[in-house]
């Protein structure tokens, strides 16, 4: 028995030791807190980040970060806020960014109204319903559209540089595609599994 | 058409019946419960005729007749010819009237006229108010052993109604493809037909529209009040059609992904001719020519099936770039570096294509670009740039006056290549005026990968530029020195400019040498561009002076690793400064230096001037330096060495007065630093009283 427990705290010492310096997983409530205030501040007002996530989303959430196992047993050992790490979304570049999806905004908002652009799993816009737009006016919203993904994946990819961690792109995407969604409008759409959804 | 001859042939076949009875009274009655004729039958035939004056009256009646498809059943039919002239060869039908209910067609009261020369096998039909789709279409008919020609005209006809009455006819295919669109609009419609004995010959028709509405399921092709003129003219030759079309488009606005055009603003015209061959599923445009008003006029010609193109040749001969840009270009370069330009001048393009090799040409004429967003622009473009993948070498030449790229202006050149294989290369040397430099290129290539990126290449190097225009063009304060540099390779692959080599910047006396320089989406939404920069042996007096910082004289070294500018703002590197070991030089720093250090290091200024130290200019020092390491938004700070609670930034030595500045301030925010650092080159230093 003796013999087990050393080995047992062995290999768990093991595993802290070896684990701690490789593994900062990525910090999902901080970037689901940083997408919120970026989120309410290029939407404005009438986009009050919703209440925090519903224990349902919440598992989904963690579910979605690929955890290795040996961070699943070091979550075990160590309370997660210790090992997580801060997201900082203050940057003069990220600042940029954020002023032009706040401007654009303004005209993007009465397309996202009608229906006629909707938000996409991925964390980015689309045109939904072309009809919804006036001819004249097709080629501008497909500008915008184009515009605003540009912005959109240069934000992810700048937040995960900023911090040091390029390689968390994907799940700051992944986190901000959900914000984006819980932080919509009533009226607005929004695609899961691949179909369109009204809120 | 097969309506009408389907009629043709039974009113002939009713006149032919009435010529094998003879007759002795006024009237004559006759009824046939079951009567067929070849393809013909029909229940409860009655028949009455009777003689008049003018001629004769016929009526005739029945409850079904079963006709050849496609038009199948139709009821209670009446015939009826109130002036039938029967002369020795020729049968005159003058006003004719024939009623009946159909499935498809409704409930039909037709008017017509027959003449028939049964000998000779001549006969002439007219056709009025035959009811289809809702509209009244009028038919002109004769038959000979020779020809044959029917003219169909309609009063206007709704576009739905005559889809809606189309479709039965159609196979699924193409039923379904109808239920994907949605229209509206009202046509008039004239169409001539004519052949020899089964076969059909010519067709011709002409269709009109003041305002055609119609959208695909999805809103991708789209019209809206189109004015529409069109007309096909179709003949067979050597077991082919040969077509003619003429489209003119005059009003309204359209929309085909991406494209948007507004015909109230320039009308569309496309006049083409050619031939398919429907056997072979071959078509051939010989000539088309697009006329985009004011815009653009494209001649183009096409062989091929609908799949693959044998032959394809297009000429724009010259467009105005700026009009052709916003309306035909523009729509396909969103989401591009290109997607929002100011144009002016001509542009001209010859494209050829045979089977998989194609050549494509453009030629510019006095072309001005201009980025929106400032972020590049070039000056009277002319001469023509040639790209194929024909292995035999095409030769083009551009030259410009000028142009920028972001703040950097370039100058007058000349660009002379070859292309061949889909990639471009240099014929001669190239060199690029920058500023009062220049960047030589000696080879370039550029070529497409197989997923269709652009690769480009080059080797060269840059001439001096004197850091005193360059800061001046970048808003930089003033400095002084030579920036040049060996580029061993310069190449872009997946939107990043990758800088092998280094570039060499001759600055304060010192050298500043650029690495592992790189810049990942120059044009996109954030550019990124990251170096590793070292400095040696700069001469602090000249640096001090330049930022008006208070004088120091003496060495410094320095690097900064690791840098990452994120849209041409700092965001991340490692960067030390410190004075060379060793360093022989005098080494003296002022009143102001040592204030504005202070600040720095996040001490308070002015502490000197309110101290018995006020009366001394300036100070000996032994070494200083100063670290920053940035990381998100943070500084963090280090001197050259620790001192107590803090670390030295400046340690004094030599002859006294000594002096040291310590700094406290560990992290300090980025923001704040730059503020503060734009203070002191603001300030106008300690007073000293």
């Amino acid at each position: 028995m003796t013999l087990f427990k050393l080995l047992s705290s062995s290999v768990a010492g093991l595993m802290l030791v070896s684990c701690v310096t490789i593994n900062i997983y990525f910090p999902a409530a901080a970037a689901e807190k940083a997408a919120d205030r970026i989120i309410g501040d290029v939407w404005g007002e009438e986009t009050k980040p919703s209440v925090a996530p519903t224990p349902a989303e919440q598992t989904n959430n963690s579910s979605s970060i690929k955890m290795p196992i040996a961070v699943s047993v070091l979550n075990w050992l160590i309370s997660p806020a210790a090992a997580e790490a801060n997201l900082n979304v203050n940057s003069a570049a990220i600042a940029d960014i954020q002023n032009r999806m706040k401007a654009r905004h303004e005209s993007l908002k009465a397309y996202f109204d009608n229906g006629a652009i909707g938000l996409t799993e991925n964390g980015l816009i689309t045109v939904r319903d072309a009809k919804a737009v006036s001819l004249k006016d097709r080629n501008t919203v497909n500008g915008l559209v184009a515009d605003e993904n540009k912005d959109r994946s240069a934000l992810y990819a700048e937040i995960a540089r900023a911090n040091g961690h390029p390689e968390w792109q994907s799940d700051i995407q992944a986190t901000f595609a959900r914000r984006w969604i819980s932080n919509a409008v009533a009226g607005w759409w929004y695609q899961t599994s691949g179909n369109w959804q009204q809120k | 058409m097969k309506n009408t001859s389907t009629w043709l042939v039974f009113c002939a076949a009713m006149l032919v019946l009435w010529q094998c009875v003879t007759f002795a009274s006024d009237q004559f009655k006759f009824t046939v419960d079951h009567w067929a004729f070849d393809d013909l039958s029909a229940q409860n035939l009655a028949v009455n005729i009777q003689l008049t004056r003018q001629g004769l009256i016929v009526n005739a009646s029945a409850d079904s007749i079963v006709l050849a498809q496609p038009i199948g059943l139709v009821k209670k039919v009446t015939l009826q010819c109130t002036e039938l002239v029967l002369l020795s060869a020729q049968t005159n039908c003058v006003a004719g009237k024939l009623e009946f209910t159909h499935k498809e067609l409704g409930s039909q009261a037709i008017e017509f006229s027959l003449k028939a020369m049964t000998e000779q096998e001549d006969y002439q039909l007219s056709v009025s108010n035959l009811k289809f789709a809702d509209a009244n279409f009028t038919i002109i008919a004769n038959y000979n052993t020779q020809k044959w020609q029917a003219v169909v005209t309609s009063s206007k006809v709704s576009l739905v109604k005559l889809v809606q009455n189309i479709t039965p006819y159609l196979d699924k295919d193409k039923q379904s493809q109808l239920t994907a669109w949605t229209f509206d609009s009202e046509l008039t419609l004239q169409a001539s037909l004519s052949g020899h004995q089964q076969k059909l010959e010519h067709v011709n028709i002409e269709l009109q529209t003041s305002a055609l509405n119609m959208s695909d399921n999805q809103g991708k092709y789209v019209t809206e009040n189109v004015a529409l003129s069109l007309l096909l003219d179709l003949a067979v030759q050597n077991k082919s059609w040969q077509w003619q079309t003429d489209i003119s488009l005059k009003s309204g606005q359209a929309y085909a992904e991406p494209v948007f055009v507004d015909f109230t603003d320039a009308e569309l015209s496309i006049v083409a001719a050619g031939n398919w061959q429907n056997a072979q599923q071959h078509l051939v445009i010989s000539n088309a020519q697009v006329n985009h008003n004011n815009i653009v006029k494209v001649q183009g010609a096409y062989s091929g099936s609908l799949q693959k193109v044998e032959v394809l040749d297009i000429t724009i001969k010259q467009a105005d770039l700026a009009k052709l840009y916003s309306v035909w270009l523009q729509p396909f370069a969103l989401g591009t570096a290109a997607d929002k330009l100011e144009m002016a001048g001509q542009i001209g393009l010859f494209y050829k294509q045979q089977a998989d090799n194609f050549q494509l040409s453009v030629n510019l004429d006095e072309v001005f670009i201009d980025d929106e967003k400032s972020r590049f622009g070039i000056y009277d473009l002319n001469g023509d740039v040639a790209w194929s993948n024909y292995q035999s070498v095409t030769q083009s030449k551009l030259a410009w006056l000028g142009g920028y790229v972001y703040a950097v202006p370039f100058g007058k050149s000349t660009l002379q290549i070859e292309s061949h294989s889909s990639s471009l290369s240099l014929l001669e040397p190239w060199s690029l005026p920058i500023l009062d430099g220049a960047l030589l290129v000696n080879e370039f290539t550029l070529h497409n990968t197989v997923d269709d990126k652009t690769q480009w290449t080059f080797d060269g190097l840059v001439t001096p530029i004197s850091m005193e225009s360059l800061s001046a063009a970048v808003g930089w304060p003033l400095l002084h020195g030579k920036l040049s540099g060996v580029i061993p390779k310069v190449s872009y692959v997946d939107q990043q400019v990758q800088v092998d080599g280094a570039l060499m910047v001759k600055l304060f006396e010192g050298t500043t040498v650029i690495s592992d320089l790189r810049l990942a989406k120059p044009f996109g939404s954030l550019p990124q561009l990251y170096a590793n920069i070292d400095l040696t042996g700069l001469d602090l007096e000249i640096l001090t002076q330049t930022f008006d910082f208070g004088k120091i004289t003496g060495k410094l070294d320095g690097s900064v690793r690791d840098l990452r500018l994120s849209n041409w703002q700092p965001v991340q590197f490692d960067a030390h400064f410190a004075t060379p070991e060793g360093d022989k030089s005098r080494r003296r720093i002022s009143q102001k230096a040592i204030d504005n250090l202070s600040q720095i290091g996040g001490g308070v200024g002015g502490i000197l001037s309110r101290s018995f130290l006020r009366f001394f200019e300036d100070f000996s020092y032994q070494k200083l330096g100063l670290s920053c390491i940035l990381r998100s938004e943070t500084c963090e700070m280090s001197g050259i060495g620790e001192a107590k609670q803090g670390y030295y930034i400046v340690k004094g030595g030599g002859l006294p007065p000594r002096i040291n500045v310590v700094g406290y301030t560990r992290e300090v925010d980025w923001p704040d630093l730059i503020e503060r650092l734009k203070a002191v080159s603001q300030s106008s230093g300690p007073i000293i009283e």
